[in-house]
């Protein structure tokens, strides 16, 4: 019961920091401003499921007199819109939690919460899932607000388009992992943002693991560059594999020959190896 | 038996450096008791191990050796922090909560329900004096407001043990009044207290034991009346003490000295004391006053933490602090009118 109410408190102290913030109320605005933007200038006019005119900030749109399907264009906006948002989502997330722990680990700050009848293990997890719980927050409602408006421009549901904030909220909860990690061992939010970002880039980077292996000259390389590529989170890959979920068939071709299992659990596998590591690190440490 | 609320038993700190090669050695084997309902004073200059001690006692910091426990339970286990209420020096609250849930969330972390903390939180706020700042963020606050609100968050569970170090830092001077009268008011409702001071005109006013750290070591321990009680020096009221009277008494060794119309004596040993009594007797005098000499725990603590050629370590548990004073006394013969000889 303790841990439970411990971990609400938690829970709450993170979004009343993150309202405070102004960060976030950043994210907020510009999210809502984009929505009310992209709600105000799109006009469409849709006879018998398709796109027979388009209006945008009030200009006409030449289609060259041709009909587009609707649901493929809607379908084709959102899972664009997803990959824009993988990328921008998760860099706000990380940008807005990632201080979690050096400022929790702060002199005079550590003192008040470690003084409590709470684990440390229990702590650092409430932590761990607040953030995630602010990013959830933060990408259901920039997704749903889209959703909701492209439903009511179109008339065209695509719920797929929400299952984008799942693979996007599993991508974050990888990188939060070793931010948590990174803040655990150097206490420092600066340099737990700077190795996550850089992360997130070389994870891409190595993306193209077979043919930077093939094009290095010893072996030795290009089996560490090989081993790299299993270790890190598939950023690019699971980049790529959000706008698939959202494209649907159409769009899963493209990455057909994608090994979705070795994608997701060797992340899930960084995921738990970083969270597990910090977890005993903050556990054992001297404050 | 009961266990003790505060139970420290031969505790050792070791701090090395990151790669290990300085070894600084912050607790050599602590031993303190502190009994229920007692407000114990841990007193030591910077660097002593009072602060080392208590983050052991939290699970702030984990020990080389021996054992902590709250409650009769190893510190290593949160569930001995239930009934704890800490302040830490230089406490920061974060800045954008407001007092109000300030003291909800860090009671809610202490295993209270919601809605038995927000019963409690306007009456402690009136209590540490800041019942019109309930709904002001903290950042705004002075230090001295701070170091009240530390002092509602710390008893917002209403603990058992309270753990404060410096609780009056930052305080006004009536501020100071108020948080020892809230502090004796926990007391009398059971609660056991250590408070870590440097003010020791705080500790004196508060405490009911103390224990002075010097190096990581115990170097006294007792009750304020144990500590300042010196039995080499005697206040001595003798009417019409002539030359002859003074004279005959410095014969045995003693170290007088005329302060105010009475005489105030040193002496090796109660022995000695009773012997010069009886000089006095012999020569018709009449002794209207035998009083030993109290100093200040200022005196005392100044004493017991200046370094000298022999350190006053002595066991745990004795008045560690009276024996070196009276070596230190002795080895000064009748040297000055009560001061530190530091």
């Amino acid at each position: 019961m303790t841990a439970m109410r411990a971990m609400l408190a938690s829970w709450e102290e993170i979004f009343r920091e993150a309202a405070a913030r102004w960060t976030l109320l950043a994210y907020f605005a510009l999210s809502t401003l984009f929505i009310l933007i992209f709600a105000a200038a799109v006009n469409l006019d849709v006879v018998n499921g398709a796109l027979a005119g388009a209006k945008l900030f009030g200009q006409s749109v030449d289609m060259g007199g041709r009909s587009i399907d609707i649901d493929r264009l809607v379908l084709g906006f959102e899972s664009g819109f997803s990959g824009f948002l993988y990328i921008v989502g998760t860099f706000l997330a990380i940008f807005a939690t990632a201080h979690l722990v050096p400022r929790l680990q702060e002199k005079g700050t550590i003192d008040l919460y470690l003084s409590r009848p709470v684990g440390r293990v229990p702590l650092l997890l409430s932590r761990y899932t607040g953030g995630l719980l602010l990013a959830a927050a933060n990408l259901l409602y920039l997704l749903g607000s889209l959703w909701a408006i492209i439903y009511w421009k179109t008339k065209v549901a695509h719920p797929r388009f929400l299952l984008a904030g799942l693979s996007i909220l599993f991508t974050i909860a990888a990188l939060l992992a070793f931010a948590f990690l990174a803040g655990v061992v150097t206490s420092s939010t600066g340099v737990s943002l700077m190795t996550t970002y850089a992360l997130f880039f070389l994870a891409a980077l190595l993306a193209a693991h077979a043919k930077i292996a093939a094009a290095v000259s010893s072996e030795w390389t290009a089996r560490l560059v090989t081993g790299l590529y299993w270790v890190f989170p598939k950023t690019a890959e699971l980049g790529r594999a959000t706008v698939a979920l959202v494209g649907g068939r159409g769009t899963l071709r493209a990455v057909a020959d994608m090994n979705y299992f070795a994608v997701y659990g060797s992340t899930a596998l960084f995921l738990l190896t970083s969270l597990t590591l910090a977890c005993w690190l903050f556990s054992r440490k001297d404050f | 038996m009961e266990a003790s609320p505060i139970q420290v038993i031969g505790l050792r700190k070791v701090y090395r450096s990151r790669f290990g090669s300085k070894r600084i050695e912050a607790l050599a084997g602590i031993d303190l008791d502190v009994r229920a309902g007692e407000v114990f004073g841990l007193l030591g200059p910077n660097g002593a191990g009072k602060t080392t001690t208590v983050k052991i006692l939290l699970g702030l910091t984990f020990p080389t050796g021996g054992q902590a426990r709250l409650d009769g339970i190893p510190c290593a286990n949160p569930e001995s922090r239930r009934h704890v209420g800490y302040l830490p020096e230089g406490h920061r609250f974060p800045g954008y909560l407001t007092a109000a849930q300030t003291l909800s969330i860090f009671g809610r972390m202490s295993g209270v329900d919601a809605r038995t903390v927000k019963g409690r939180i306007p009456k402690l706020l009136e209590r540490v004096g800041l019942a019109d700042w309930a709904h002001v963020r903290v950042r705004k606050f002075s230090k001295g407001m701070t170091q009240r609100l530390g002092l509602a968050a710390a008893l917002v569970h209403e603990p058992r043990i309270l753990l404060l170090d410096e609780p009056t830092d930052g305080v006004d001077p009536v501020g100071r009044r108020e948080i020892r009268d809230l502090l004796r008011e926990e007391a009398r409702r059971g609660a056991t207290i250590l408070l870590n001071s440097h003010l020791l005109s705080e500790i004196e006013r508060t405490c009911d034991r103390v224990a002075v750290l010097r190096q990581g070591r115990v170097a006294a321990q007792g009750t304020i009346e144990e500590l300042t009680a010196q039995t080499s020096r005697y206040k001595m009221v003798v009417s019409a003490p002539d030359d002859g009277l003074i004279a005959s008494l410095q014969e045995t060794g003693a170290g007088i000295e005329r302060v105010n119309g009475h005489l105030v004596v040193s002496t090796r040993d109660l022995e000695h004391v009773n012997a010069l009594v009886d000089r006095v007797r012999s020569r018709g005098a009449m002794l209207s006053e035998l009083s030993p000499v109290r100093s200040s725990l200022e005196d005392v603590f100044v004493d017991l933490v200046t370094p000298s050629p022999s350190p006053p370590v002595s066991p745990s548990g004795s008045i560690a602090g009276t024996e070196s004073q009276t070596g230190g006394r002795g080895d000064g013969g009748d040297g000055g009118d009560g001061g530190t000889g530091g």
